[in-house]
């Protein structure tokens, strides 16, 4: 879901680096309080960890059917673990480093990290929050609540990023909405299964093994 | 160094090296076995649907990726996940310094 460079038209462009802007600013300031504690070090080298997991993951794709390929984008995941407007950073920054290598263009940075960062990472969080609550009306344990939401809540997200994706290239005129909407959607749908099952299988990892890395279980409202 | 720092930084750097072992491995093994593909991604399938693999590869650019010349995937793979490290780790550091500056 990566867009090139010369794909977006300037005032698409511009706003959405002023967006993606605003967030990270906000993002800096509402950023959870676990950066602010007095042992908040210790997460530096796990966030460092992290980096590596999801950069080592967007880098190999998967097959799809048809021809097509997808990749794990993160966003929800990251925003899981560290707190959904850190996620934003995180993606941001990891979607600057792929852009060095041609994979994403410079100029479409804005709008990758809106559609991979803000809706992968904050809209995901959310939809996980809402699932999460949906899952407490359940006998279930609180690591596959968990494990559940984020299959559903990721999955969603990828397909609402690639909607909102399609709707960024057509207004350019690149490609005429009736066409695009349709056909990013559906190859996202398929994409999508493979974000679900890499970001649940983490999660479900992560809370067997260390669950005080999942940072945000207050927020999830996990019971 | 102190060795509570040590075992701060033992099993991230395990892991970290745990994570490039397997993504080489991946890489080595993963396109013979079908495990991995280079087909376009979702939105390179819809634009090569619409306009042909030509039209895609000549999309104007106002610069040349600096790491693009990089052909191989093991050597930017090791390189890019060195690069996210160093450049997350350095972000965060700088956020929680800051953060606790405010605070004092």
């Amino acid at each position: 879901m990566h867009i090139p460079d010369g794909l977006l038209d300037p005032i698409t462009t511009i706003v959405l680096w002023i967006v993606t802007i605003i967030i990270m600013i906000l993002g800096y300031f509402r950023m959870g309080k676990m950066f602010e504690k007095e042992d908040s070090e210790k997460l530096i080298p796990y966030i460092g960890v992290l980096a590596a997991i999801i950069f080592a993951f967007q880098f190999v794709n998967y097959p799809v059917p048809g021809g097509t390929s997808g990749h794990l984008v993160g966003g929800t995941l990251v925003a899981i673990i560290l707190g959904p407007w850190a996620s934003v950073i995180v993606l941001f920054l990891i979607l600057v480093i792929q852009s060095l290598f041609g994979d994403g263009g410079i100029t479409a940075l804005g709008a990758n990290a809106f559609n991979m960062g803000i809706i992968g990472g904050i809209v995901g969080f959310y939809l996980v929050v809402l699932f999460v609550r949906l899952l407490n009306k359940t006998s279930l344990k609180k690591e596959l609540k968990v494990t559940i939401a984020t299959a559903i809540g990721s999955y969603i997200a990828i397909v609402l990023a690639s909607f909102i994706c399609a709707i960024e290239i057509s207004v350019g005129g690149v490609i005429p909405i009736e066409i695009a909407i349709p056909a990013m959607v559906f190859w996202h749908i398929f994409i999508g299964l493979g974000e679900a099952i890499i970001s649940a299988l983490i999660i479900f990892y992560i809370y067997k093994t260390k669950p005080e890395f999942i940072t945000t279980e207050s927020m999830l409202g996990v019971k | 160094m102190k060795l509570a720092e040590k075992n701060r930084y033992k099993w991230p750097l395990i892991t970290v090296l745990t994570v490039i072992a397997a993504l080489m491995l991946v890489i080595a093994v993963g396109f013979t076995i079908g495990f991995l593909s280079e087909n376009p991604d979702g939105l390179e399938r819809v634009l090569i649907d619409y306009y042909g693999e030509e039209w895609l590869e000549n999309l104007f650019s106002p610069w040349i990726p600096f790491l693009s010349w990089i052909t191989n995937d093991y050597v930017a793979g090791i390189l890019g996940v060195v690069l996210s490290i160093a450049v997350l780790m350095g972000t965060f550091y700088i956020i929680t310094h800051s953060k606790k500056r405010k605070l004092e």
